[in-house]
C-alpha cells in the first residue's frame, strides 16, 4: 500500500493524465471495433476516465496542496482551469457519442480526443517553456486530427480547416520566436522566473511581450482575421464545432493567463497610446461580434459572433485594468470568470440549437420558430441560460461611484466615459440579440417543424443542469449584493471581481 | 563573432517572415516565410545560448523539441492538403490563397460561397 502512495505522491499532479492514459490505452486494444457494443464500452471507459480525472485533479490539491518545480506549477489557477478543460472533454465526449457513433472510427476519435484533453492539461500545468510549448503544440496537432477526423465525410470543410489551422500554427511559431527572446534577455525558462527576476524591463521582454499579443490575438481569430473561424464553423458538424468551442478556445485562454500577470506589469507602466489600442480592438470585438450576429440568420453564426463577442470582454477587461478601473486581480478573476460562463452557457445552448438542426435539417433562425409552445421546459431554461449573459451588465459597477455623487463625473475621464459608453451599448446589442431568438421561441412554428422537433429525456436532465449550475451562481451573487449571508459558502463572488 | 550583427540578422530574417506571410498568394510561400521566423528563433536560441549563457542544454533541448513539434504540425497540414484535398481545392492553395483576408460576409449577412 505504502508503494502505491509513494507513486502516487511521485506523479502528483500528473495522476487526472495517469487516468486519462489509462483509458487510452484500454481504448487502443478496441481500436478497429465496428460493433456496438464496444462502442458503448468504450464511451464508459472514456466517461469514468474523465469523470476521474475531474475528481482526482481536486482530491490532490485538497490533499497534497500546490506543488512547484522546473517543470510544472500547480496552484488553485491550474486546479480551476484543469477541471474545466476536462469538464469541456466530457460534453465533447457526450457530442462525439450522440453525433458520431455510427463512424467507423469512432474509437480513434474518442482516443484522439482523450489525447488532446491530456496535451491542454499538460499546456495548463506546465511551468516550463519546453513543456508548455511541445504540450501546446501537440495539443493543436490533435485538435487538428480531430476536427478533419470528425469532418471526413464533409468535404467543403477540408478546405477550412487547413485555413483555420495554419492560424494556430503561426501563433506558435510567434510562441517560439518570444521564447528565444525571453531566453536572451535573461536566459529564463519558466513563468515563474519571470517577475522575479531584475532583466523584467529588459526591451528583450517588451519586444517578446508584443508578439505574444499579437500570437494571442491570432489564434482566437479576432476581429478583423475571423474568415476561417466563421467557415470552418458554418461548414462543419456538431461535434467538431463543440471542439473548437469548448476545447480549443479555453486552452488559449488558459496560455494566455500564464502570461497575463507579466502582461499586467507592463500595462501598469504603459503609456496611454496602449489604453488606446486596446480599447479600439475591445470596441472592434465587441460591437462586430454583436452586429454579425444581429444581421445573419444562420444559428451557427450567431453563435459564432457572440462567441467572438465573449472573448472581446477578456479585451475588455484588459482594456479596463489599462485605463486603471479594475485592478490586476480583478482583471484576473474576471477572466476566470468569462471561461465558466462561455462553458457553463454555450454548452446547453449548442446541444438544444444543433440538435434541432440535425432534426429539421436546416440551419436557419425559423427552425427554432415555436420551440417555446411546443417544448415549454426547454426554452425556460434556454431563456434562463440567455439571461445569463446579461451579468456583462456588472460591468458598470466599477462607474456607480461616479454617478452617486462620491466622485465628480469629470475624474472618469476621456477613457473611462468611453469604456462606459462602450459596455452600454455593446450591452443593448447583446439584449437586442438575445431578444430577437427568444422571440422566435414564441412565433408560430414553421409547417411540419414543431412535429419533428422531439428531445430524448436526457437532454432535459443535462441542460437542467446546467440552468440550475447558473441559477445557483447568480442566487450567491444577489445575496452577495444585497448583504444576506446565509453561511452555506465560505467564497465571495463578487469580493474576488469589484 | 560579432553579437549585434547576428541580432540584426535574425531580425531582419524575422521581418522577412512577417512581410511574407501578409504578402504571401500561396501556400508553399507561406510556409517558406513561416521557416523564416523559426529559423530566426532558432538562430537567437543558439547565438544566446553560446554567447550569453555558455552552451546551455536547455536552449538545445528546446530547439530540438520545439523544432520537431511544430514541423511534424506543418507536415500532418501539408499531408491533408495533399491527400484529402480535391484539385480545386488544391489550386485555390496554389494560386489564390491568402492567410488574412477580409471578406464582407464575416462581417455580417450570409455565408454563401
Amino acid at each position: 500500500m505504502e508503494f502505491i502512495f509513494n507513486i502516487s505522491e511521485k506523479i502528483n499532479p500528473l495522476q487526472s493524465i495517469v487516468v486519462m492514459a489509462a483509458a487510452i490505452l484500454i481504448s487502443s486494444f478496441f481500436g478497429l471495433s465496428k460493433k456496438r457494443s464496444v462502442k458503448r464500452f468504450i464511451i464508459a471507459v472514456a466517461a469514468v476516465s474523465l469523470l476521474s480525472a475531474f475528481y482526482i485533479n481536486i482530491h490532490i490539491f485538497i490533499h497534497l496542496g500546490s506543488l512547484s518545480n522546473d517543470l510544472l506549477a500547480f496552484g488553485t489557477l491550474q486546479v480551476i482551469e484543469v477541471g474545466i478543460i476536462i469538464f469541456s472533454a466530457l460534453n465533447i465526449l457526450f457530442f462525439v457519442s450522440v453525433y458520431e457513433v455510427n463512424r467507423d472510427h469512432f474509437i480513434k476519435i474518442l482516443i484522439l480526443l482523450l489525447f488532446s484533453a491530456i496535451c491542454a492539461v499538460f499546456t495548463v500545468i506546465a511551468d516550463n517553456f519546453i513543456l508548455m510549448f511541445t504540450g501546446m503544440t501537440i495539443f493543436v496537432l490533435t485538435a487538428f486530427q480531430l476536427v478533419t477526423g470528425l469532418n471526413s465525410d464533409i468535404s467543403a470543410s477540408g478546405n477550412y480547416a487547413i485555413r483555420f489551422f495554419l492560424r494556430p500554427v503561426l501563433t506558435l511559431i510567434l510562441l517560439f520566436f518570444g521564447f528565444s527572446l525571453f531566453y536572451g534577455a535573461a536566459g529564463l525558462e519558466g513563468f515563474s522566473q519571470i517577475l522575479e527576476n531584475e532583466s523584467v524591463s529588459n526591451p528583450l521582454v517588451m519586444i517578446g511581450l508584443v508578439v505574444f499579443g499579437a500570437a494571442v490575438y491570432i489564434y482566437f481569430f479576432l476581429f478583423p482575421f475571423q474568415n476561417p473561424y466563421m467557415g470552418l464553423l458554418k461548414r462543419s458538424n456538431a461535434s467538431s464545432n463543440a471542439v473548437i468551442w469548448f476545447l480549443y478556445f479555453p486552452v488559449g485562454f488558459f496560455v494566455f493567463f500564464k502570461f497575463s500577470e507579466l502582461f499586467s506589469f507592463f500595462i501598469e507602466k504603459g503609456s496611454l497610446y496602449v489604453s488606446i489600442i486596446l480599447i479600439a480592438l475591445t470596441f472592434i470585438c465587441m460591437f462586430a461580434g454583436n452586429l454579425g450576429a444581429s444581421k445573419t440568420a444562420s444559428v451557427r453564426r450567431i453563435i459564432s459572433f457572440l462567441f467572438l463577442y465573449f472573448i472581446g470582454i477578456f479585451l475588455l477587461n484588459i482594456s479596463m485594468f489599462s485605463a486603471g478601473i479594475i485592478s490586476s486581480l480583478s482583471m484576473r478573476w474576471l477572466n476566470i470568470a468569462n471561461v465558466f460562463l462561455l462553458t457553463f452557457s454555450f454548452i446547453p445552448v449548442y446541444v438544444i440549437f444543433s440538435r434541432i438542426e440535425k432534426l429539421t435539417g436546416s440551419d436557419s433562425i425559423s427552425a427554432i420558430r415555436g420551440l417555446g409552445r411546443s417544448n415549454v421546459y426547454l426554452s425556460i431554461n434556454l431563456i434562463i441560460i440567455f439571461l445569463s449573459w446579461s451579468v456583462t451588465a456588472l460591468y458598470v459597477l466599477p462607474f456607480r461611484k461616479y454617478f452617486t455623487g462620491g466622485v465628480d463625473i469629470s475624474a472618469m475621464g476621456a477613457i473611462g466615459m468611453t469604456l462606459l459608453a462602450l459596455i452600454s451599448v455593446t450591452f443593448i446589442f447583446l439584449m437586442v440579440n438575445i431578444f430577437r431568438v427568444v422571440t422566435k421561441f414564441f412565433k408560430r412554428p414553421s409547417e411540419g417543424t414543431a412535429e419533428k422537433i422531439i428531445f430524448h429525456k436526457f437532454y432535459y436532465v443535462y441542460i437542467t443542469f446546467f440552468t440550475l449550475a447558473i441559477l445557483i451562481v447568480v442566487v450567491k451573487c444577489l445575496m452577495e449584493i444585497s448583504g444576506i449571508d446565509i453561511g452555506i459558502m465560505d467564497f465571495n463572488i463578487t469580493g474576488f471581481v469589484f | 563573432m560579432n553579437f549585434q550583427l547576428i541580432i540584426y540578422f535574425n531580425l531582419l530574417l524575422f521581418l522577412l517572415g512577417i512581410f511574407g506571410i501578409f504578402y504571401s498568394r500561396n501556400i508553399i510561400t507561406m510556409f517558406v516565410s513561416y521557416q523564416f521566423i523559426i529559423i530566426s528563433a532558432i538562430i537567437n536560441f543558439l547565438s544566446f545560448s553560446n554567447l550569453l549563457y555558455m552552451h546551455s542544454l536547455w536552449a538545445e533541448v528546446f530547439i530540438i523539441s520545439g523544432v520537431i513539434s511544430i514541423y511534424f504540425l506543418m507536415f500532418c497540414i501539408v499531408y491533408y492538403i495533399y491527400s484529402k484535398l480535391n484539385l480545386l481545392d488544391k489550386k485555390v492553395f496554389y494560386e489564390n490563397y491568402r492567410l488574412f483576408r477580409i471578406i464582407t460576409s464575416d462581417w455580417w449577412g450570409e455565408d454563401n460561397r
